[in-house]
């Protein structure tokens, strides 16, 4: 065969003693390779090739003798998924606008390009450049949900790093986690150097100095480091409020099994890792150069957090527990960042994010102003909220000025009015209907309702109660068109930490799978109300990493050399060996996911500080269990979570300015249809 | 007043792999950076007026991709399609652009032939660029080249040969100092679809590589000694003087 294809040269993976002078501050490094040329030809082998080219506008490729500090930061996952990541983009801002900080990204390569990678020899890489993992100062992982712990062993094996925290030197990149899976680290104990608690811009900056002192201290000199060395820097890191290093901490057990404590066991190492809270967004006006990505993501559109928090108290519900408290974006910050945003990066779409954003103060004027803003443009706007209340439909009519009106979701969680008060979801059957009839009325077609089932204290009756309100509420779709169509969407409830529901036991599979057919059953005499489930078995191997200890870190290091990634995809069926590395390591699943906790029993998380009092949780978890509601203390009176006074600040809402307050209606559901801001304004409207 | 042009582009570098589908939001997003009048198509979800006469393969490399746009007020195009190519991705370049008058023929039939390029790793270059020129003239000598295209929904014979205008093989300086083999052949785009790895197909008699890269170079009227380029008029030869190249 002539012409065939040289194997390129594919450059050598150093050991790891000479890539020190890779990791050398300054223009004194020598640059690590880029595997670009050897990359370049096993592309068009692979699926979606653009995810791993990188070269997007926006893009930030520094040189690697222009930095000090060099930070690889991963989403573990693929760049579809991952790339939209808001928690990335701001740190790689905020990093990149350093003078002497770099940092690149990194995702996950799909199975067919890992195959092709270690076959040739090509570590996991960053896309600016192609650079190596192992040549990095930092490698930063965000977890936004226990599903990437696989891929994350996977990438550090593939980028030349021992997965054993223990194993790492000087020569090694220090590995980070930050999200809201790193609010119990204790799967990843042994794989992590540290785990980040809460908002990242502060925290990541004053991680980056530590780094940079580090750097001067033990690489500048002629001396060569020591594994002392090593040690010297995760002392520094746990010095830093909202840093938690698990190798300085012990859990200690019970006879019996279950944790008595967690215990610090380095000199200096805090008993209790609080969590890190920006109080001031405006202070933080990100992004601003948002990366525009060349091949289809899951959102394409630029995206604003209008507000971080939410303080509803849905019992369920850990974003909301451990963002709290609620802190807003300036309406008119918001207006800038869009409009400099759209301008910058070309995006069609604006999304408004954050956990429940009819709930900002003056979602109102910022809706009114984006629209008028872009009405009769070709770009559009977008507000992902499920609020079941009349204002979430004169809202989303308000957005949908330039579109059609398709779709809307609500999210009533449960079924019946007794689970509502249990999850503490304050939704009236009454709320529901009343809402999908005028959303109907609207010339809305389709409406998507969101439950869950395997709640605590649930009841075949519960569950039922869910097929009933999804025939109500199709009826009321028929009576305004034929054509109207409602969905129920509904997955399995999975405890998580830092929350009332923590101590309750998780639904096995099987009982998931009997009250999905519960509802099946029962709505199947109504054609057009469709049902929509994910496979009950997804929800295992999440529930065990949500509320596993150390114990579990085997199983996560075996499922991975068993072949476990991606464990989130229906493409990757990976139950089957995490039940094979379950049992090869003697760990007891049930044990860990279908059991209730008492009072006493230790928490694998309670040296993280969420903010939260446990007494509180607890006495919300007893609530919870006698059918009692909370009301949301942005509104009401606080009811004493222990976010705030921590915090010495109260709910940042409201602004003086243009528009009232409080803008929200009382309660939920009889809400004013009305956005509170020049009601005229949408008379014509509808 | 609506302004219709024609341009000329490249797709090479990290942009080869963009798949077709993808490209229309490169192109939408960069021309709204730019802020260009851009017409759009009506209805719920407009879609900006570029439209390309037909889509390259993933991985393929290009100096010839073309399309057209329509725009919904005047812009100055020297100025205004340079700032677009500017924003676009490293490795897509607007190089010609043409204003389309009222009545103008359709792109496509602008197009009517292709030359590409299929350049191999700098491997057995001698060896190689020889036995290429044999196939090639044996090629042009025969009536028929059939060859089988596997694809997952079965196999389908196609002759190469009625596509096959011209063809010549030769090796190239690389800018590594190496030497590489390349391929060049103007391939008539007006009868059925005949595609470049068709034609390695018909030459390869199994003994040679697929080469490291195909590039579609520039499409056009097919003229002696290669191809008139649609845009510029001007001929792009079939075998390349080496020197100009390199310079
Ligand atoms: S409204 Fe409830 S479910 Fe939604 S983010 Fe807030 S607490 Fe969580």
């Amino acid at each position: 065969m002539l012409g065939a294809a040289i194997t390129r040269r594919v450059p050598a993976t150093p050991a790891r003693e000479p890539r020190r002078s890779v990791r050398v501050a300054g223009a004194a490094a020598v640059p690590p390779p880029s595997y670009w040329d050897a990359l370049e030809p096993l592309l068009t082998r692979v699926r979606k090739p653009a995810q791993y080219v990188g070269g997007e506008h926006n893009q930030v490729a520094r040189d690697w003798g222009a930095a000090d500090t060099r930070w690889l930061l991963c989403y573990p996952d693929t760049y579809e998924v991952g790339q939209p990541n808001q928690g990335i983009q701001i740190l790689y801002e905020v990093l990149n606008e350093r003078p002497r900080t770099l940092a690149e990204r990194a995702y996950a390569p799909w199975v067919d390009l890992e195959q092709l990678q270690r076959e040739h020899g090509i570590p996991a890489f960053s896309l600016e450049h192609h650079r190596p993992l192992w040549a990095f100062d930092v490698f930063a992982v965000t977890l936004p949900h226990e599903l990437g712990h696989t891929n994350l062993l996977n990438l550090l094996d593939l980028g030349a790093v021992p997965i054993h925290a223990d194993a790492r030197g000087v020569e090694d990149p220090v590995v980070l986690v930050g999200g809201h899976a790193a609010y119990n680290p204790e799967p990843l104990a042994p794989f992590i150097d540290a785990a980040v608690m809460g908002d990242g811009e502060e925290v990541t900056l004053e991680i980056d100095d530590v780094l940079a002192a580090w750097k001067r201290d033990h690489l500048d000199g002629d001396a060569t480091p020591g594994p002392e060395a090593r040690r010297d820097l995760l002392r520094r890191l746990a010095d830093v409020e909202g840093v938690y290093v698990p190798a300085f901490y012990e859990p200690r057990y019970h006879d019996d099994g279950r944790l008595r404590q967690t215990v610090a066991v380095e000199p200096g190492a805090p008993a209790l890792v609080p969590k890190r809270t920006v109080q001031d967004l405006e202070q933080w006006p990100y992004p601003r150069k948002q990366i525009v990505p060349m091949t289809e993501t899951v959102h394409e559109r630029f995206s604003v957090e209008i507000f971080r928090g939410c303080t509803r108290g849905c019992r369920f519900c850990q974003a909301g527990m451990i963002t709290r408290p609620v802190r807003e974006r300036r309406p008119e910050t918001i207006q800038k960042l869009v409009e400099d945003g759209v301008r910058d990066t070309g995006f069609n779409e604006v999304g408004l994010l954050s956990l429940s954003s009819a709930d900002h103060s003056a979602i109102g004027a910022v809706a009114r102003d984006l629209a008028d803003s872009y009405e009769g443009t070709t770009t559009s706007l977008s507000l992902p909220s499920t609020r079941v209340d009349a204002f979430n439909v004169t809202l989303s009519n308000e957005l949908s000025r330039n579109g059609r009106r398709t779709g809307l979701t609500f999210a009533p969680e449960a079924g019946s009015e007794r689970m509502r008060a249990v999850i503490n979801k304050m939704v009236s059957e009454a709320d529901l209907l009343r809402t999908a009839e005028l959303a109907f009325s609207e010339g809305w077609r389709h409406i998507k309702l969101y439950f869950m089932v395997g709640l605590p204290t649930e009841t075949d009756e519960d569950v039922l109660a869910i097929a009933d309100l999804g025939i109500r509420t199709y009826e009321i779709a028929r009576k305004h068109g034929r054509a109207n169509k409602v969905t129920i969407s509904v997955g399995g409830f999975i405890p998580k930490p830092h929350t009332p529901f923590q101590w309750c036991a998780q639904d096995p599979p099987e009982e998931i799978r009997r009250k999905l057919s519960l509802i099946r059953h029962a709505i199947k005499d109504h054609g057009g109300l469709k049902l929509r489930t994910n496979d009950p078995e997804e929800g295992v191997i999440e529930g065990l990493l949500a509320r596993g200890d150390r114990r579990v870190a085997p199983v996560v290091e075996r499922a991975w050399k068993l072949g476990a990634r991606f464990d989130g995809w229906h493409e990757m069926p990976t139950l089957e060996t995490w039940m094979q590395a379950l049992e090869e390591t003697g760990v007891d699943l049930d044990w860990f996911s279908s059991r209730e906790r008492d009072e006493k029993e230790a928490l694998p998380w309670d040296h993280l500080d969420s903010g939260l009092d446990k007494a509180w949780l607890w006495e919300d978890w007893q609530d919870a269990q006698a059918d009692k509601e909370l009301d949301d203390c942005r509104w009401s009176a606080c009811y004493d979570c222990g976010v705030c006074p921590g915090l010495s600040i109260e709910h940042d809402t409201g602004y003086t300015g243009g528009f009232q307050l409080p803008v929200l209606p009382q309660g939920l559901g009889g809400g004013s249809q009305e956005l509170p801001t020049a009601p005229e304004r949408y008379a014509s409207d509808g | 007043m609506v302004q219709r042009y024609r341009i000329r582009w490249t797709k090479e570098a990290r942009t080869r792999f963009i798949s077709a589908r993808d490209l229309t939001s490169v192109w939408e997003r960069g021309l709204r950076r730019v802020d260009l009048p851009i017409a759009y198509s009506e209805g719920f979800t407009p879609h900006p007026k570029v439209s390309f006469p037909d889509a390259l393969p993933v991985g393929f490399a290009s100096t010839g991709e073309y399309a057209e746009l329509t725009f919904a007020a005047p812009i100055v195009p020297d100025r205004d399609l340079a700032r677009l190519s500017d924003t676009l991705p490293a490795g897509m370049d607007i190089t010609t652009y043409l204003a389309v008058p009222d009545g103008a023929p359709k792109l496509a039939r602008m197009l009517r032939a292709t030359l590409w390029e299929l350049v191999w790793p700098p491997v057995d270059v001698a060896e190689l660029t020889t036995l290429l020129t044999r196939r090639c003239d044996e090629l042009l000598a025969q009536e028929r080249a059939e060859v089988v295209r596997h694809r997952p929904d079965g196999d389908r014979t196609i002759d190469v040969r009625p596509a096959v205008l011209a063809l010549a093989a030769s090796a190239r300086p690389t800018a590594g100092g190496d030497a590489c083999t390349v391929l060049r052949a103007v391939l008539r785009n007006d009868g059925p679809t005949v595609r470049p790895t068709d034609l390695h197909a018909a030459l390869s008699h199994e003994d040679i590589a697929e080469p490291a890269l195909y590039r579609r170079v520039a499409q056009g009227e097919p003229v002696d000694g290669g191809l008139r380029e649609a845009l510029s008029a001007a001929v792009v030869p079939l075998v390349p003087d080496v020197d100009a190249e390199a310079a």
